[in-house]
């Protein structure tokens, strides 16, 4: 019995040590050439738990930094959350590698990353897809913090509009991940295009998945199982719809097989330019709804390095390109005239301001 | 949704009290619930719902040989109508249970069936979107695939007496394997024969650290399940990401319909327009549900979890029993796998097993530890998970974060509720030593 447990317990250390190496947050230490004029500035990332190969936000943002790093011979450290309590210990760890800013990914870390900057102001820090806020809910503004923010809602206005214009069946679709407003803001964008769409020609264009008014919708429940997605958008298919904007990430891609496997149906991409991104379904991409993050990051990280960080938040628009939507590719030809022009005229009113397209969940 | 729960199992429960002459006190539980619950849905559905509005189903799918054209009826009319025929049946359980007469599955079944759809009819009311039938059966069976792979392996670990906590890891593991067989080979079906292995050295793991080193077999199960998602993620981020062309874009496979057969309305389409895995799903339940309570094999199975001494008494090698009972578990939740990639036809996603096999732990449990009880508690859980989605839909005013509970509350009042206690193997997770 004694050896026994005396086995089981080595076993289970063994296995714990197991356990730690496979779910060690996997980190990529770049030391700056040796030649090139290195400052000593280390720029860290925290990815949510979507992980830096999200085809989506976190990966735009792992490339936004490691352009920053080409361009500026600074060091970085990339951390990778794999759940929701990875967050505050990988900040930690990125806290005690002195690095001199941390840019957390994704509206899942504001907490953990208020949390941080609050304690350590000596550190900057930015955040991807939210702004601060006290515990009331009140906009908060922290000196060591920078919030990128992005108004979505201008470029998938302009997608909505796009896909009701291109729908065959008169019914266009959207769901989200979770229901958070970095998501629900894209869908909020896309309902309104294609109202804009009904009322600029007539028609009478559905949209399925998202009630603007009421603010509730279809979402998966989480940004991993792609076969939720692929389900969720086969239900979209058998009610009709033949153009689908999956709000997210990899769960997407399953929205996308629904939709290759289905035939007639295309798919509005979002963050990135799918066509680019999800090679598989270039075919089938109408547009896709970008979103700047990598730039985002180059310009805070460029910003801190240079010893002008502020805590004003960068708001990616359509005036200063930080949204945009990609160009049609496959469809180049598809596309009626019409709309193209429409939706360039669309786009100037916006970015003058004529057209407000205002969602709940902007900043 | 009581149907799936009031599956006699009688072969399953050596517990099952054999009453002589002393009559057992007659239990209300069952009817009074059936009442109960019947008058709460006719208060919902029909007294307090808005009145004249219609509800709109349809039945056939746009590839089908016979098109049905939607059916629209009277909203409130047929919740009625249908509450009724659940009231009805709790009347003849009343009936059953006072001369305690036993009543088939068939009572639970249909009334289960017969308030969901009331359900169905009162939140459909007034849509301009129709209710889809069919796709709602299909997308159910769709999500309910892996749960019953992963449900087989468990019971299959678990009668021998081993547990199995390690089916998501064998999930993921024999995704992954799929994926990377099939886009080098550029053959679905090589695919789905690595799909079993990868699951099964995953269950080897399992029962070498179970047998030979006796460890806890809850540790060594989460363990694995960790292993496999770091490994696997490791592996897609490493080798797969930079060569996606090559390693990680397997075809798909093909659905197949059976003549006839899938030309049935509504079931044709569900059950016999799938990919081969499903058509394997059912071989594999059927032969499962023979074997294990009525082979020889499957009875030393059994033994071996129940009371290992008295099965190595009589000359059965115990731990060689439990070892070989493991690695098929292992190797079944391996195929299961195959469903995220091959049969989904899907790239490998970091993680992409997302919790399926926990959910298939539960349907093990709520199933009783049968095939068949686990088959029918994974279609329950396909079931309400897609019902969420279908009626997010077609739209409904529940906001979507309390249709998203739609599925765990359903667990939870299913095993709470309705199975009450169940009976695990009486030497399950306790290592055997002569």
């Amino acid at each position: 019995m004694k050896r026994m447990t005396r086995v089981a317990s080595l076993a289970a250390v063994a296995a714990l040590a197991l356990t730690a190496c496979s779910s060690a947050p996997e980190e990529e230490t770049t030391t700056a050439e040796e030649t090139s004029a290195a400052t000593d500035f280390t720029a860290c990332m925290v990815s949510d738990s979507g992980g830096f190969e999200d085809k989506s936000f976190n990966q735009s943002g792992a490339e936004g930094l490691d352009q920053a790093v080409a361009d500026l011979g600074i060091e970085e450290i990339k951390v990778e959350s794999s759940a929701e309590t990875d967050f505050t210990p990988n900040i930690d760890s990125l806290v005690q590698q002195d690095c001199n800013l941390i840019i957390g990914v994704g509206f899942l870390l504001e907490d953990p990353i208020q949390a941080a900057a609050e304690a350590n102001p000596d550190i900057n820090f930015a955040l991807v897809d939210s702004s601060f806020s006290a515990p009331d809910f009140s906009p908060l503004t922290i000196d060591n913090a920078k919030p990128l923010l992005f108004n979505t809602q201008e470029a998938s206005f302009l997608a909505g509009y796009a896909a009701a214009g291109m729908s065959k069946t008169g019914t266009v679709a959207t769901f989200g991940g979770i229901q958070l407003p970095s998501v629900s803001i894209f869908m909020d964008g896309f309902a309104d295009g294609v109202a804009q769409y009904n009322t600029d020609s007539g028609t009478a264009v559905k949209v399925l998945g998202w009630d603007k008014a009421a603010q509730t919708g279809s979402f998966t429940g989480d940004f991993e199982n792609q076969a939720n997605g692929q389900n969720l958008a086969q239900g979209f298919i058998d009610q009709g719809a033949d153009v689908i904007m999956p709000v997210a990430g990899p769960v997407g891609l399953g929205a996308a097989a629904a939709a290759k496997a289905a035939g007639n149906v295309m798919i509005v991409g979002v963050d990135a330019d799918w066509f680019d991104t999800a090679p598989d379904y270039s075919d089938i991409i109408l547009t896709s709804v970008i979103k700047k993050i990598g730039q985002s990051v180059v310009d805070a990280v460029t910003q801190a390095v240079e010893g002008n960080f502020s805590s004003d938040p960068y708001v990616g628009t359509l005036e200063n390109g930080g949204v945009d939507i990609a160009p049609f590719h496959s469809f180049e030809a598809t596309v009626p005239a019409e709309l193209v022009t429409k939706l360039d005229e669309l786009k100037a009113s916006i970015i003058s301001g004529d057209l407000v397209v205002e969602s709940e969940s902007q900043n | 949704m009581s149907t799936v729960v009031e599956a006699p199992t009688a072969s399953s429960g050596p517990q099952s009290p054999r009453s002589g002459a002393v009559l057992a006190p007659i239990s209300w539980k069952a009817p009074i619930a059936y009442a109960v619950v019947a008058v709460i849905a006719l208060i919902g559905f029909v007294v307090v719902a808005p009145k004249g509005l219609e509800t709109t189903f349809t039945v056939s799918t746009s590839s089908d040989f016979f098109q049905i054209a939607p059916i629209t009826v009277p909203s409130t009319a047929t919740a009625l109508l249908l509450c009724l025929v659940a009231l009805v049946l709790a009347g003849v359980s009343f009936w059953a249970t006072r001369s305690r007469r036993k009543v088939g599955v068939w009572l639970p079944s249909v009334y289960g069936v017969a308030l969901v759809l009331a359900f169905l009819t009162w939140s459909a009311a007034g849509k301009d979107s129709a209710l889809p039938l069919t796709g709602l059966l299909q997308g159910s069976l769709f999500l309910a695939v892996p749960l019953v792979f992963g449900a087989l392996a468990g019971l299959l670990c678990e009668r021998s007496g081993i547990i199995n906590i390690a089916i998501e890891g064998q999930l993921l593991a024999g995704a992954f394997l799929a994926a990377v067989v099939a886009s080098i080979t550029h053959s679905a079906y090589a695919g789905l024969v690595a799909a079993p292995i990868a699951g099964a050295l995953v269950g080897l793991l399992l029962v070498l650290f179970s047998i030979r080193y006796m460890v806890d077999q809850i540790i060594v199960g989460v363990v694995l399940n960790v292993l496999v998602i770091g490994v696997t993620s490791y592996l897609f981020s490493t080798v797969l990401k930079v060569d996606a062309a090559t390693f990680n874009s397997p075809p798909k496979l093909p659905v197949i319909g059976i003549p006839v057969l899938s030309q049935i309305p509504i079931i044709g389409p569900v059950l016999f327009r799938q990919t081969v895995l499903v058509y394997v799903m059912y071989v594999v339940v059927a032969v499962l549900q023979v074997m294990v309570f009525r082979s020889r094999w499957g009875l030393r199975l059994r033994a071996v979890g129940e009371h290992p001494k008295a099965a190595d008494t009589v000359g059965i090698k115990v731990n060689l029993t439990r070892m070989k009972s493991t690695v098929l578990g292992g190797a079944v939740a391996g195929l299961g796998g195959a469903f995220f990639t091959v049969a989904a036809g899907l790239a490998f996603g970091k993680e992409m097993a997302g919790g399926k096999g926990y959910i298939a732990l539960a349907a093990m449990i709520l199933g009783r530890w049968s095939p068949a009880g686990a088959l029918a508690a994974a279609l329950l859980f396909g079931f309400s998970d897609n019902l969420r989605v279908v009626l997010g839909i077609v739209g409904t005013p529940i906001p979507s974060q309390i249709m998203l509970m739609t599925p765990y509350v359903v667990t939870i009042f299913a095993v709470a509720g309705v199975v009450g206690r169940v009976r695990a193997p009486a030497s399950e997770g306790i290592p055997y030593v002569k």
